[in-house]
């Protein structure tokens, strides 16, 4: 028999007190540093409304990123892919969430997507969600949470 | 009903759900469709690994932060990280944040009317030791309105943030202390739907942790997901 494991709970609004020393720095010129890519997006509630207290954790094999969303929900994380890597996955903790919530973001191409084993089970209207999308510029995302409603973002049993 | 029927329901039953309607909050921010399961073999992410250089002096010691000593009730909270073998889970980062003794965080957005505490900041981080064990001082938070309903009140309680062996292991939550006279009204403590899963959230009164003459103490264990874990959907009652 297993032990079961501590229940999970809030990170509630005030979470940046404790976690904001592994929050990532930002580089103020708005540059991307070599081999790096910067996603930004919004984090929306089931009301479309901003979420400005969440807080996004990006796990890949090229590192860990921690990154707040800001007063009007956006957020930006300046990443680094591992060789060969397409995707990080990522939680997101807010107040309201009494356990995280579980997604990937990839970039990819959207028929490399359709075609992904790790994605069979995702629908494939809502398989979008999942896809950073460049803005044109080189090495610049935009990928956008929506936590609750029609476009809701996939998430993962987890 | 079986024995492993039995505890995949009390596994079940151990986590809250997403949406937990007493909790306001939550209405909004629940997703409302159902969670995907990734189909091939899933990714167990490596946790990031941090080391005695993430820790800065004191970090150990909220109390001991600031040119003077914080007002309120001195504790020590102390406890062991294993995992749900049971084993040791050694070198875990663990991020603690709490209210002061007059139940006040150090945020902008926290607007309770009561004291801040210019000796008190409200944050620490240590790492487990060899035998996943954990320590650190500070002062016991006060209890704090919130707005939830008519007249809500958190029961007095410490966050926890801890990375374990994987994704899987990540676990935020929430520690309690005994006999506090909020936490059957609470919300948050109490959508958790199994009621020893809650329990296990209430710190105990730990002679051995106390310091004579100068703190009490509390034992709080905590079990991570192991490396090898399945996503709690996968554990069909």
């Amino acid at each position: 028999m297993k032990l079961i494991p501590t229940a999970s709970q809030t990170v509630g609004p005030f979470f940046s007190i404790g976690l904001a020393p592994l929050f990532q720095s930002q580089p103020t010129d708005g540059t991307v540093p070599d081999g790096a890519i910067i996603v930004r997006g919004n984090v929306t509630d089931g009301d479309r409304k901003a979420i400005p207290d969440a807080v996004l954790e990006f796990w890949g094999s090229g590192g860990f990123v921690r990154v707040p969303t800001e007063e009007n929900g956006s957020f930006h994380a300046t990443l680094k892919l591992a060789a060969g890597a397409s995707y990080f996955d990522v939680l997101v903790f807010m107040r309201g969430l009494l356990r995280p919530v579980y997604t990937r973001c990839y970039f990819d191409a959207m028929d490399e997507l359709r075609k992904n084993e790790s994605l069979t089970k995702v629908p494939t209207d809502r398989l979008t969600t999942l896809l950073a999308h460049s803005n044109g510029m080189r090495g610049q995302y935009e990928w956008n949470i929506r936590v609750q409603g029609k476009d809701e973002t996939v998430f993962f049993e987890f | 009903m079986s024995k492993s029927t039995e505890d995949r329901r009390v596994l079940l039953a151990s986590q809250p759900p997403y949406l937990h309607p007493p909790y306001v909050s939550t209405q909004k921010r629940a997703p409302s469709k159902p969670l995907v399961a990734l189909a091939s073999s899933l990714a167990n992410i490596n946790g990031p690994v941090f080391g005695h250089e993430t820790i800065q002096p004191n970090d150990g010691d909220l109390t001991g932060q600031h040119s003077g000593e914080p007002l309120g009730e001195r504790i020590i909270v102390a406890g062991k990280v294993m995992d749900d073998d049971g084993h040791p889970v050694r070198g875990a980062l663990m991020e603690i944040w709490q209210a002061n003794a007059a139940g006040r965080y150090r945020h902008k957005n926290d607007n309770h009317a009561a004291p801040l505490d210019p000796n008190f900041s409200g944050c620490g981080r240590v790492l487990t030791d060899e035998e996943g064990r954990y320590s650190f001082a500070t002062v016991k938070p006060g209890a704090y309105p919130w707005k939830n309903h008519e007249n809500a009140w958190r029961p007095a309680h410490i966050h926890f943030s801890l990375f374990g062996a994987g994704i899987f292991s990540r676990l935020v939550t929430q520690m309690y202390f005994p006999n506090d006279p909020l936490l059957p009204f609470d919300p948050i403590f109490n959508s958790i739907p199994d009621a020893g899963a809650r329990d296990r959230l209430v710190s105990t009164f730990d002679w051995p942790t106390t310091k004579p003459e100068h703190a009490l103490g509390y034992r709080f264990d905590i079990i991570l997901r192991g490396s090898n874990s399945t996503p709690m959907e996968t554990i069909h009652p």
